[in-house]
Order: C-alpha cells, then sequence, then structure tokens
C-alpha cells in the first residue's frame, strides 16, 4: 500500500503559504529576487509592522531566508522549501488518482467473479 | 488550481451497490489505500487507520465515519490524532458519491478541509487574480524540481 507521506501536510507550511498577504509576499520576493519590510510594504495594501510579522511567519515555515541589512532584514524567498509546498499540493492529487485506479479495478473485479457464476448458470438453463 | 478541495470522477464498471463497498469496507479499504483498517462503515463510527507496520514506525491515524447511505454516499474524516473527535480543521474530509450510469457507476471523490487546517485556496476570488498570474509565472519554474522532490519522497 502506500505511504502516508504525500498526504502528510505540514502544517507551518501549509498555514504560511495559506495566507493571501503571504502569498503576494512571495510572489513579490519571487519576482524582484529580494526585499525587506519596507519594501514590500510599499508594494502591499499593509503597513511595514504587519509585513514584519507576516516575514516572521514564512521565516519560521522556512519559506524565506533572511539577512542583515542596516536596520532591518532582507529576505529572499528558499526555492527548496517553495518546491517542497508545491510539491505537497499536486502530489495529493496524484494520491488520489492513484487510489481511485485502484477502486476501480478492484471493483470491477468483484463485479465479473459475481456475474460470471451467473452467467454460467444461464448457459446451462 | 482549487488547492482548498481535491475533486476527482472515475466511471467504474460496476455496479454501485458493489463501488460501495469498495470503498466503504474496511477489508476492501485496506486493498487501495492503508496496510490496516479498524472502523465500521455506519456513520459515527470511530476508529483508526495504519500506514506501514504498527509496532514498527508505522502511522496511526484517526478515522471516523461521517455517513454512510448504501449504495449512494460514504464520507469519512482522516488525519486527526487517535482518540480525538474529528472536527473541521484537525481532519481532512473525503465524501464519495456514487450514481448509477450505463452498467456502472459514476464515482465522484472530494476532499477537503484543506482550507481550514490553514490553507487557502490560491484561486477563488477575483481579488487575487493578480496573485495568481504570479503563481502561474513560477510554478513552471518550479515543477522540473518539485516533481524530482516528489520521487525522492
Amino acid at each position: 500500500m502506500n505511504a502516508p507521506a504525500a498526504e502528510q501536510v505540514d502544517d507551518d507550511l501549509w498555514s504560511a503559504i495559506g495566507d493571501p498577504t503571504r502569498r503576494r509576499m512571495l510572489d513579490l520576493l519571487l519576482s524582484e529576487g529580494e526585499g525587506t519590510a519596507t519594501t514590500l510594504s510599499r508594494r502591499l495594501p499593509v503597513t511595514r509592522q504587519a509585513v514584519a510579522k507576516h516575514l516572521v511567519v514564512l521565516d519560521r515555515a522556512g519559506l524565506v531566508r533572511g539577512r542583515p541589512a542596516g536596520r532591518e532584514k532582507r529576505y529572499q524567498v528558499d526555492d527548496a522549501q517553495l518546491a517542497r509546498a508545491v510539491a505537497q499540493l499536486s502530489s495529493v492529487g496524484a494520491a488520489w488518482d492513484a487510489r481511485l485506479q485502484r477502486i476501480k479495478r478492484i471493483a470491477e473485479t468483484v463485479q465479473r467473479t459475481r456475474r460470471d457464476p451467473k452467467h454460467t448458470q444461464d448457459q446451462q438453463d | 488550481m482549487e488547492f482548498g478541495t481535491i475533486q476527482r470522477e472515475i466511471y467504474v464498471e460496476a455496479a454501485p451497490e458493489v463501488v460501495f463497498e469498495v470503498v466503504s469496507s474496511p477489508e476492501h479499504v485496506t486493498e487501495w489505500w492503508p496496510d490496516e483498517a479498524r472502523y465500521e462503515a455506519v456513520p459515527g463510527s470511530t476508529g483508526e487507520i495504519v500506514f506501514g507496520e504498527r509496532d514498527a514506525g508505522g502511522t496511526v491515524m484517526g478515522f471516523t465515519v461521517v455517513d454512510a447511505r448504501p449504495p449512494r454516499t460514504f464520507s469519512f474524516r482522516w488525519t486527526h490524532p487517535v482518540g480525538e473527535t474529528a472536527v473541521e480543521g484537525n481532519s481532512l474530509l473525503v465524501t464519495f458519491e456514487l450514481t448509477p450510469s450505463g452498467g456502472g457507476t459514476l464515482l465522484k471523490m472530494t476532499e477537503s478541509g484543506f482550507r481550514e487546517m490553514g490553507w487557502e485556496a490560491a484561486v477563488l476570488e477575483e481579488q487575487y487574480k493578480e496573485h495568481i498570474s504570479g503563481w502561474d509565472l513560477h510554478l513552471p519554474r518550479l515543477a522540473p524540481h518539485a516533481e524530482t522532490l516528489a520521487a525522492g519522497s
């Protein structure tokens, strides 16, 4: 049977990526390469303080990495961790595809074994 | 891409009664999913499913039957810790809907609860259009890497 690895949703990762503002931030960081709470807040309808808090959440989930830059931190996306999040999401769907194929095969086999004795009998009649 | 809910449909050349048994009975469920399944296929039944070997590092998860109306609907919650009540927020809800079609059954599977578990659909609302185009732009770049990671997991 298949392992549940694909299913084991990493709570931190998913909740980090689950917030629309944080996803906007990831997009901005991806397209611009890097950013600080100040530069990101200029592009978003939220305060610098709010952006800073979101960055902490993203950092904790490993989705961004920051390095000191003056009084602030300069952040960039951790490609490997983001890819991991994307892989988790798409693998959940793929896992169900495989399960449904097995359900189909099993049900059709059961159906055939139930039909066949009857068919044999019909022919004898 | 709707990440809050996963939906799949498959046509099965078997009667709804047969398909219902396969998606609901613990004996059959272990043929297509976990290695072990303990529950009764009746509404409210709580049990568990085990991936791998229970005593050798396997994963044991809660499994609670929500609805069982043969041969049309079977739904359950899973991923909550064993012994905890399954509710929105600690578990995923899987619903199988069976519809007679031709000589067989159209089986529809929906899994939801990702949003409640922290995942807000990356899509949906109009105001996120701009954001979506961003993801679409970046996903192709990530895809090859993601596949490598998925293959290794």
